[in-house]
Order: structure tokens, then C-alpha cells, then sequence
């Protein structure tokens, strides 16, 4: 009897964004907001900034708009080091949030104000998740579908699925070792750190490791073939 | 004409909205504005009511009516929102209201989702029979007049949702607010593809000669899109790269002080033969396509914007783009990736020099202007949003939807 492989399903989401009407001017009205908004708001600014088209110095749009609405460029080192995935839930990141920045205000205690319409604005989201209609059954498949797919469904495989699965494990990992047992392939993609590359860029990196991977299963077809 | 979005728009945007489609089928969707033509609203829902019906909606556009004194006083609103002082008097606001009571009368207002373009019809929501109402504001309102906007804001309130362009432009209001950029149709007059012999003869048609580099910005003349500052930067790359300027805009009807700032453009251009001063009658939307097409860089240097939507234009069209950092002109341009933001005359003869001395990456930056406008600012994104708003104001309470 033929063996059933499950098959890789490719998802996206796509996000609507939502005014909280809350806006903060300086460092000080920061902190007070992000103590008080709500965990879809902090959830919006930090894990879903990897899914716009963003700039790789910062890791959230705190990050962001400290070094740019406010050039406070320290602050906005050590916000940038916050990585979301360290935490379990919406509030322990939030609360190091205010940490970090209590501590930036407590060495510099005079609040810089961004200039007029370059307040931070605080949002939600609406996200909707939905199937590509795309499925992969085995590796080759998987390579094709991972050339045309967009940057929305690396960000839900590759980064939401972090907050899904934890662990530092993404879906193509998981399911590559789960279905296939290679671990080593799967330990390769989890190696590509989330934080240093665009989407496009870990897009590439996940097709080159694939692909390496579908040549060398080849490869040892040839070698079969040319010792028979 | 959903199928000709294939090819175009990204897959899993149409993917979206045939899934959405699938959900809302046969369930109304009303959009109501204050004019059947001219203006970006109409232009927008000329196309975006038959995608609509092609997914499977009961889609319709009605339109209010309205004598010359109640589009006077909307024209009063509309200025006010964007921050010019303007005085609305009670009766003002009587009359707005009883025009649109009227129209209340005519229209059939019953539908699953309402759609409500701009002040115009805002008033009709006292008149609210079923479905959820959503309110559209296409207009820069981050420094409006306080009392027309506190007054605006009680009609305001009463619908189910508000949706603005630009983040800064969302009030605190006690309804739901969502941010849909506005967005650009790549199969309109304005944007399709060019053939070379179009974009040939529409320069020819201009008498400009395109074996020069050219800088080109297309915008109303208006001392806020600052023509003079661009003139300025062109003369300063002048001295060290030859290329030609074309500043393309229609003259501002509405604008008393357009004439004047015409005047000035011209008297600043001192009879420069290099410099090309076109004043572009209304629909000149083939002519500004052929003229993005032949630029080696666009320009869009505001000193206060709405959104800009110029910028994505020439996007779109592969250009690079150097624009003010002001309005929604930053959500567009992505710096030193799609084009350059500028803060000055200098800043922009700098970006000008780099962009003409450097093709390759003009090159790269054009194209990744391309996928950024193909990704974030077509129909087809806004017209996917507006059936998620609808969608999510269905099922109200819950932020993440599997389907």
C-alpha cells in the first residue's frame, strides 16, 4: 500500500489595519501607552512589523520610530533587542518593553518630542488567514511552490508560526522533518536568523537549502545508477 | 473585468476576494458619493462596482443630489477639513442635513453594507434602515477646522465603522476605524502599458526632445507641491549634468491662487529653453502616463501632501522618485529602496545627480518601486479591504479569521 504523505498546505494572511486613535508625542507618553493598549496593539507593533517591507537595523515599529521619529538612537539599540519569540505571552514582552524604556528614561530624563505629524500612532489589526491553494507532496513540489509564493505566506509559515508551534520552529521545518526525517534540512532552515534577513531574503535562503537538498537525493539516484 | 486584474494584481489578492466573494455572496453593498464623474472616488467606483458584481455581490452606486448652494457649503466642509478657515453657519448645516434628507427619501437604502464617500452624503446616516454603515473619508483631515470636524463627528459617530487613507488622519472616535490607503488602477488610461510609438508621439506631440535626461514632476501648480524648489534643484544638477525639466499639471480651477503661482513658475523659468512648462487640460491621463514613462526621475516634492498617489504612479511605471517627507508621501517611498525622501532644494539636486549618475540603480529602484506599488497600492487591495471591513464588522468581535 502506497504510503500517505501529508501534504504541505501554503497559507498567507493579509492584515487590516485598525486606528486605536491613541498617539504618543514623546518617550514618556510611549511607555504610558504601551502599558495600557491592548495585546492585539503590542502584538501589531512587534510581530507583525517582519511582515511589512521593513528596515533590518530595527525589530519593532518601537524600534523604528525611536530611532527615526525621535533619533534617540540608543533607545533605539536596546529596543531592538528585544526579541518577541523569548517571550511566552503578550504581556511579559510588554512589560520589558516598559522596562527598557524606563530604564533609557531614568539616564535621560529630558523626553524629546517628535515634530508635528511624526507621532507614533498605535494600531491593530484584523488578520485573515487563508489557504493559497497551493500544496506541496513532496520536496520538488515543495521547491516549485516556494519560487512563486509572496512574502505573506513566508511571514505566516516562517514567523507566525513561531508564536504557534514556539520553540524557535517554523512549518516548513517541522513539516520537512516530520514527514520526510530530515532533520538536518529542517535544523538548516530553523538556523536562518528571523531578525537579519528580509522576507524576500529568507524566501531565497529556505529555496537555496532546498534545493541543495533535492540535487544531493538526485545525485544519489546517479550513483546508484552508475555503479549498477 | 475582475480577469483582467490576472497577470497584474498580486494572485493572492484576487485569491482574497473570490474567497470573500464567496462568503458575501448575493449580499448587498451600497456605495453613495456626490458625483457620477471627475475625482478619484468616482474613478475608483467606476471600476470597483463591476469587479463587485463579477464576485458575486449585489453591488450598486447611488449618487446624492444637490443644488449649487449645498455643494457650496460642501465645498466649505471639504475646505475646512483640511485645515482652511471656513465659516458654516447653522443654517448651513440645516441645509446640508435637509439635502440629504431628501435624497434619503429617494434612494433605496436598504442594503447588507453601506459605503458613505466623503462629507457630501454623510447626514444620510439619520436616515439608517438596516445593514452596517461605513463612513469613507478620502480626505486629509490631520489639521481640520475644530468645529466643522466636532460637528461632522456626530454624524460620524453614529455609523458602524469610519475608514481614513493615512493613519495621523483617524480621530478618537467611539466606532470602529480602519486605514485603507488609497490606490491606483493599473489598467486605467492613467497606467496600462505604453507602446513606444504612444509615448513617441505624445512627447513629439509636446515638442519635447527626450535625448536628455528628464526630470519630470505632475502636479497641479500649487506653492504646496513647491514647483520653484524644484526649478531650483534642476538648476543646481544643471551644473553638472544635462538634462531637461517638465513640470506637467492642470491649472487649479478651484484654486484662486493658482493663476498666480503659474505666473510665478513661468517668470522663475526665465524663458530656459530646457525647461517645459505644460498645462494639461482635465482626462490628460494618457498624455501624464507617456510623460512618466519617458522621466529618468519623478519627482513629488511636496511641502504638504494629502497622499500623494503621483508617487505611485511613477512607481508603477518603474521610475524612481524623490518626494517630500510629508503627507502620505513617506508610505510610498521607501528611502534609499524606491526613491529618496527630501527635506530640501539641495537634498533634492543631490537625489537627482545620484539617481542620473547611477542607472543601474535607478534601475533597481524602479523596479522595486514597481512590486511595492504592485503589493500595496492597486484597486485590487482597496476593493479586498473594503469586503474585509465588511466581513469583520459581520463577525463583529473577533480579529483573526481562518477561511
Amino acid at each position: 500500500m502506497a504510503e500517505i504523505i501529508e501534504p504541505f498546505e501554503f497559507r498567507q494572511c493579509s492584515s487590516l489595519l485598525k486606528a486605536t486613535g491613541k498617539r504618543a508625542k514623546n518617550i514618556g507618553e510611549l511607555k504610558h501607552l504601551i502599558s495600557t493598549v491592548s495585546e492585539d496593539s503590542i502584538f501589531h507593533h512587534t510581530y507583525q512589523y517582519f511582515l511589512k517591507g521593513h528596515i533590518l537595523e530595527y525589530t519593532s515599529d518601537f524600534s523604528q520610530w525611536a530611532g527615526e521619529g525621535l533619533e534617540e538612537s540608543a533607545l533605539s539599540e536596546h529596543l531592538a533587542n528585544i526579541d518577541p519569540y523569548d517571550f511566552t505571552n503578550i504581556n511579559d514582552l510588554r512589560n520589558e518593553l516598559v522596562r527598557v524604556i524606563d530604564e533609557y528614561i531614568r539616564m535621560f530624563p529630558e523626553p524629546r518630542e517628535a515634530i508635528q505629524g511624526n507621532e507614533f500612532y498605535f494600531h491593530e489589526t484584523i488578520t485573515m488567514i487563508f489557504p493559497l491553494g497551493i500544496r506541496a507532496r513532496n520536496l520538488a513540489e515543495f521547491l516549485t511552490a516556494m519560487r512563486f509564493i509572496n512574502t505573506e505566506s513566508i511571514y505566516y509559515h516562517f514567523y507566525e508560526a513561531r508564536i504557534r508551534l514556539g520553540g524557535g520552529v517554523d512549518d516548513f521545518s517541522r513539516w520537512i522533518e516530520d514527514v520526510f526525517g530530515k532533520k538536518e534540512l529542517a535544523e538548516r532552515i530553523r538556523a536562518i536568523d528571523p531578525f537579519m534577513h528580509s522576507l524576500e531574503d529568507i524566501q531565497k535562503h529556505i529555496i537555496e537549502e532546498v534545493e541543495q537538498e533535492v540535487k544531493r537525493d538526485m545525485e544519489v539516484i546517479d550513483r546508484c545508477l552508475t555503479s549498477i | 473585468m475582475f480577469n483582467e486584474y490576472i497577470g497584474i494584481s498580486p494572485k493572492s489578492d484576487l485569491t482574497l476576494l473570490q474567497m470573500l466573494g464567496e462568503r458575501l455572496h448575493k449580499k448587498s453593498f451600497l456605495h453613495i458619493n456626490s458625483t457620477r464623474e471627475g475625482g478619484g472616488v468616482a474613478e475608483i467606483l467606476q471600476r470597483l462596482i463591476p469587479v463587485l458584481e463579477e464576485l458575486g455581490i449585489q453591488a450598486r452606486w447611488e449618487v446624492i443630489e444637490g443644488d449649487a448652494q449645498f455643494f457650496d457649503i460642501t465645498k466649505k466642509m471639504h475646505n475646512a477639513l483640511q485645515g482652511n478657515p471656513e465659516d458654516i453657519t447653522p443654517e448651513m448645516w440645516e441645509y446640508h442635513r435637509e439635502v440629504n434628507r431628501k435624497n434619503a427619501e429617494k434612494i433605496n437604502l436598504d442594503a447588507d453594507a453601506i459605503l458613505v464617500h466623503d462629507p457630501q452624503p454623510s447626514a444620510l446616516i439619520e436616515f439608517k434602515k438596516t445593514g452596517s454603515w461605513i463612513w469613507r473619508c478620502h480626505i486629509d483631515v490631520s489639521n481640520p477646522v475644530k468645529e466643522v470636524c466636532d460637528y461632522l463627528t456626530r454624524y460620524c459617530e453614529k455609523y458602524d465603522a469610519a475608514i481614513f487613507s493615512v493613519a495621523k488622519f483617524a480621530r478618537a472616535l467611539p466606532i470602529d476605524e480602519f486605514i485603507v490607503s488609497p490606490s491606483i488602477d493599473p489598467i486605467s488610461e492613467k497606467n496600462r502599458d505604453l507602446s513606444e510609438e504612444e509615448i513617441r508621439k505624445t512627447v513629439q506631440k509636446f515638442g519635447i526632445s527626450i535625448d536628455r535626461p528628464m526630470i519630470l514632476q505632475v502636479s497641479r501648480f500649487d506653492r504646496f507641491k513647491d514647483p520653484i524648489g524644484v526649478m531650483k534643484a534642476y538648476r543646481i544638477v544643471k551644473k553638472y549634468n544635462d538634462c531637461i525639466l517638465v513640470l506637467a499639471g492642470s491649472p487649479a480651477a478651484d484654486d484662486p491662487e493658482g493663476e498666480t503661482v503659474l505666473n510665478e513658475v513661468r517668470e522663475y523659468a526665465a524663458n530656459d529653453p530646457d525647461i517645459h512648462i505644460l498645462l494639461l487640460p482635465p482626462f490628460s491621463d494618457k498624455d501624464i502616463n507617456a510623460l512618466q514613462r519617458s522621466a529618468t526621475v519623478v519627482m513629488q516634492k511636496s511641502l504638504k501632501e494629502g497622499f500623494g498617489l503621483t508617487v505611485s504612479e511613477a512607481m508603477w511605471k518603474g521610475k524612481p522618485v524623490i518626494g517630500g517627507n510629508v503627507g502620505g508621501i513617506p508610505l510610498q517611498i521607501m528611502h534609499g529602496v524606491t526613491g529618496f525622501l527630501v527635506h530640501s532644494v539641495e537634498g533634492a539636486a543631490f537625489r537627482i545627480r545620484q539617481i542620473m549618475n547611477n542607472p543601474e540603480m535607478a534601475k533597481r529602484m524602479g523596479q522595486q518601486g514597481k512590486e511595492y506599488v504592485r503589493k500595496n497600492f492597486l484597486i485590487t487591495r482597496q476593493i479586498k479591504e473594503y469586503l474585509l471591513i465588511w466581513f469583520a464588522l459581520e463577525n463583529s468581535g473577533k480579529t483573526v479569521f481562518e477561511l
